[in-house]
């Protein structure tokens, strides 16, 4: 084979491999000593340039520093690897990332290499083909292959369908609900001796005690430190209609007493959403409000921040993401982070199984070969022991067992022991390409309920199952229609 | 018979008397093809089809299925009942609100600062709904809010009206009435403006009654500019949404859910293309609905008064 150069001469392979060989070995001697020696040999990519575009959750400081690193990984890629690599970011709130990211990935663009998705919008995501299977790549990339602090690490932010091997996601950050406590108050002079002389009982004062509270007891010093004329209440809460706002904290206290929302197996949600344990749990969480200051009804993440850091609220039921805005530099040494209350079961045992947080990165299927190399590289920087550290000590959630299991981790941030308490007591809801379709129903439902338009909770959670039973058999995902008593059910 | 020349040629097809005008109008038909009949023919098509764009499946043809099932949904009958509430009770009080204020700043033309007392009317009507929605949620807010802060002030208890569901559409009303009514003022003086000065010396001269003037000579008049205003007030208040969007997501509950947004959480939250292009379709149909009534009734009384 002869390769015809443009002035016609010809010019053999052979040729034309050994101009090659000593073009690339008079670059390897003019290429700077100490990259060279730390650079991986035959990185496809080394010298190119490349521009990378990351999607993420406006306002989430995990999502801002898993931007806010990428220069780091700039510098890393170009030593190591020998490309640079400059990254540009987009956002959005949660209740609208979704969206932007599910009308970019439709047009098969590849706008957003790479997406910092919602845990549970993996089915989603991955059901039209729009993100990256990852079974291969982990295969071939050992270091991938990182050992979690708890199964569920990698049940809710890499696997889709439930039950499967099947991996979609490489999990961003951890996050679980954590129960932010003013200590200040809990410490105040004769606080503890009132509040066992009203109810006959110690005051929680330690991490430990929190740890053995009752959502019971846990409801009597919420309604003790419920303090109008003092301008606080005792609780702050989650009932907003946005995104999943309610639905979390509600489905936290529905399965840590037993209830549940689906069977993921057989799709079917008539007669497991709409149990009786879980119309109790509906009726116990709208209670909490009497002990939340006034509008809490409409508060979300953001404004529960607001109330406890304006010293409005006692305790607060937050996500522990957001811990550096829950604990400002005014709130410094007056918070303590525990866990949320646990749930009596019937052999007098506390159980807590809370819904998970968190997001996986994700990897767009349309990315070409540069982008997708980029972004592997990315994610084999993002689990060094480094990077996760790093990311740890700037207040991301690292979920590896590793870093969680490094001496003093516990210590780095004020809710990192809660934190990793509450990891293997936290699971994920639905990952169905539903997901959102099922999520608006539920979130419907449930404030119509908790803002009082309808008054029968056991009506509401009927009204839910109808619908999601109806969604996922339309979807071919449950086998079973709506029973005939939903027949024009309304809220 | 002399050679005609090309140029001579192309002048004479331009001078035809039908050629230059259509030219002319290509490109807005152009435009209007491309950004308009080709997209609402696509929604129309798509609304045979069950397609929902997360679930990975070629869209499947459903004949009417789609409009059954909306037809069914009670929730759909619903929104749209709270909707027309919406529209009828909102472009009520603009309507009214817009012409008595329209008619004070028309008999104030002397009036010291008028000109900035307009400018700040119409403030409202020129910010983006998203951010009316976001800081009169902010107003409204029981715990931050200044206007319960300003309840307080003067000795009632607060009230979460956007989180009680018997005061949440009436909160939602009152944002739509403050950001819309500025529009009614603004098509009330353009009306005014229509009238006559000669009518309006003869009526003085005459010595008509306020209610006689505003009915025989201002109303006569400005009839149709205001029957404009409420036309177009009535079709962009029907499609509402992210001025309530950004205050109440349509809670609590369901208590601020209008169509539009039902038709938004479907298309854009749930990816359900063929249900909502089917929503789109009827709801384009009822806003044609809309527009014809209004033509008919405006043509109706002229016919009536020939």
């Amino acid at each position: 084979m002869t390769i015809q150069p443009p002035n016609g001469a010809g010019m053999n392979r052979r040729t034309l491999l050994t101009g090659a060989a000593a073009v690339t070995a008079a670059a390897g001697l003019t290429f700077p000593r100490h990259v060279f020696s730390q650079t991986e040999k035959g990185h496809p990519l080394a010298g190119k340039s490349i521009r990378m575009a990351i999607l993420g959750i406006a306002g989430w400081l995990p999502s801002k520093l898993g931007v806010d690193m990428s220069p780091d990984f700039a510098k890393y890629a170009k030593a190591r690897y020998g490309y640079d690599v400059s990254f540009s970011f987009a956002d959005a709130p949660f209740g609208q990332l979704f969206q932007k990211a599910a009308t970019s990935l439709a047009t098969r663009s590849a706008e957003y290499n790479i997406i910092i998705s919602d845990s549970q919008w993996l089915g989603a995501l991955a059901t039209p083909k729009w993100i990256v299977p990852l079974n291969d790549i982990i295969a071939k990339n050992k270091e991938l292959d990182v050992e979690w602090y708890a199964p569920v690490v990698r049940q809710a932010y890499q696997t889709f369908p439930d039950g499967t091997a099947n991996r979609y996601g490489f999990p961003q950050e951890g996050d679980t609900f954590a129960l932010f406590i003013r200590k200040d108050l809990l410490d105040a002079p004769g606080e503890a001796e009132a509040f066992k002389a009203r109810y006959n009982m110690e005051m929680p004062k330690t991490w430990e005690d929190f740890e053995q509270l009752s959502i019971e007891d846990y409801t009597k010093l919420a309604e003790f430190f419920t303090r109008p004329d003092k301008g606080y209440h005792g609780a702050a809460m989650q009932y907003s209609r946005e995104y999943d706002f309610i639905s979390c904290p509600l489905l936290s206290f529905m399965r840590s007493q037993g209830g549940d929302v689906w069977d993921p197996k057989t799709g079917q949600v008539q007669g497991i959403i709409d149990s009786d344990s879980n119309t109790r749990a509906m009726t116990q969480y709208k209670a909490m409000l009497k002990h939340q200051p006034p509008g809490a009804i409409n508060y979300g993440i953001a404004e529960v921040i607001d109330v406890f850091t304006q010293g409005k609220a006692f305790s607060a039921w937050q996500w522990a993401a957001v811990g550096k805005a829950m604990i400002p530099a005014s709130m410094q040494g007056k918070v303590m982070v525990v866990p949320p209350p646990g749930f009596k079961q019937a052999d007098g045992t506390l159980k807590r199984d809370y819904i998970i947080g968190g997001q996986p990165w994700v990897l767009n299927a349309f990315n070409d070969d540069a982008h997708a190399r980029v972004a592997l590289d990315f994610m084999k920087w993002w689990y060094l022991p480094e990077t996760q550290m790093e990311f740890a000590k700037r207040g991301g959630n690292p979920c590896d067992k590793a870093t969680l299991s490094t001496a003093g981790f516990d210590e780095l941030q004020p809710w990192y022991r809660t934190y990793k308490y509450m990891l293997p007591r936290s699971s994920d809801f639905w990952h169905d390409a539903k997901y959102s379709e099922m999520l608006a129903v539920q979130q419907e439902a449930f404030t119509a309920y908790a803002t009082g338009q309808i008054n029968d909770p056991a009506h509401a959670l009927a009204y839910v199952a109808c619908k999601q039973q109806d969604i996922l058999f339309d979807s071919g995902t449950a086998s079973k229609q709506p029973s005939g008593a939903c027949s024009g059910i309304r809220l | 018979m002399p050679a005609l020349s090309p140029a001579g040629g192309v002048a004479r097809f331009l001078g035809r008397r039908t050629v230059l005008p259509g030219l002319l109008l290509v490109p807005v038909l152009a435009f209007f093809i491309v950004w308009n009949t080709i997209p609402t023919l696509w929604l129309l098509g798509l609304s045979f089809y069950r397609f929902s764009l997360t679930s990975g499946r070629a869209p499947i043809y459903a004949g009417l299925l789609n409009f059954q099932n909306i037809l069914n949904d009670s929730g759909v009958w619903l929104d749209l009942s709270r909707t027309l509430l919406f529209v009828v009770s909102g472009v009520g009080i603009q309507t009214v609100l817009g012409m008595l204020l329209g008619l004070l700043f028309w008999n104030s033309q002397r009036l010291p600062g008028r000109r900035v007392a307009l400018t700040m009317l119409f403030a409202p009507m020129v910010l983006t709904p998203v951010a009316s929605g976001t800081f009169w949620r902010l107003i409204y807010d029981p715990t931050f809010g200044v206007l319960n802060a300003m309840l307080r002030g003067v000795g009632f208890s607060g009230a979460n009206f956007l989180g009680d569901s018997s005061t949440a559409f009436a909160a939602v009303l009152v944002v739509d009435v403050w950001m819309w009514t500025p529009f009614m003022v603004l098509m009330t003086l353009a009306a005014l403006a229509s009238v006559p000065k000669a009518e309006l010396e003869a009526a003085e001269i005459d010595q008509l009654t306020w209610m006689q003037r505003l009915r025989l000579v201002l109303l006569h008049h400005g009839k149709y500019i205001l029957m404009l205003g409420i036309l177009l007030r009535t079709i962009d208040s029907f499609k509402t949404m992210d001025l309530i969007y950004n205050m109440t997501f349509g809670g609590p509950g369901t208590t601020t859910q209008l169509v539009a947004i039902t038709l938004y959480r479907r298309a854009f939250e749930a990816f359900n293309m063929g249900w909502s292009s089917a929503l789109a379709v009827i709801l384009l149909l009822i806003s044609i609905a809309f527009t014809a009534t209004f033509i008919f009734v405006l043509h109706w009384r002229e016919k009536a008064e020939a």
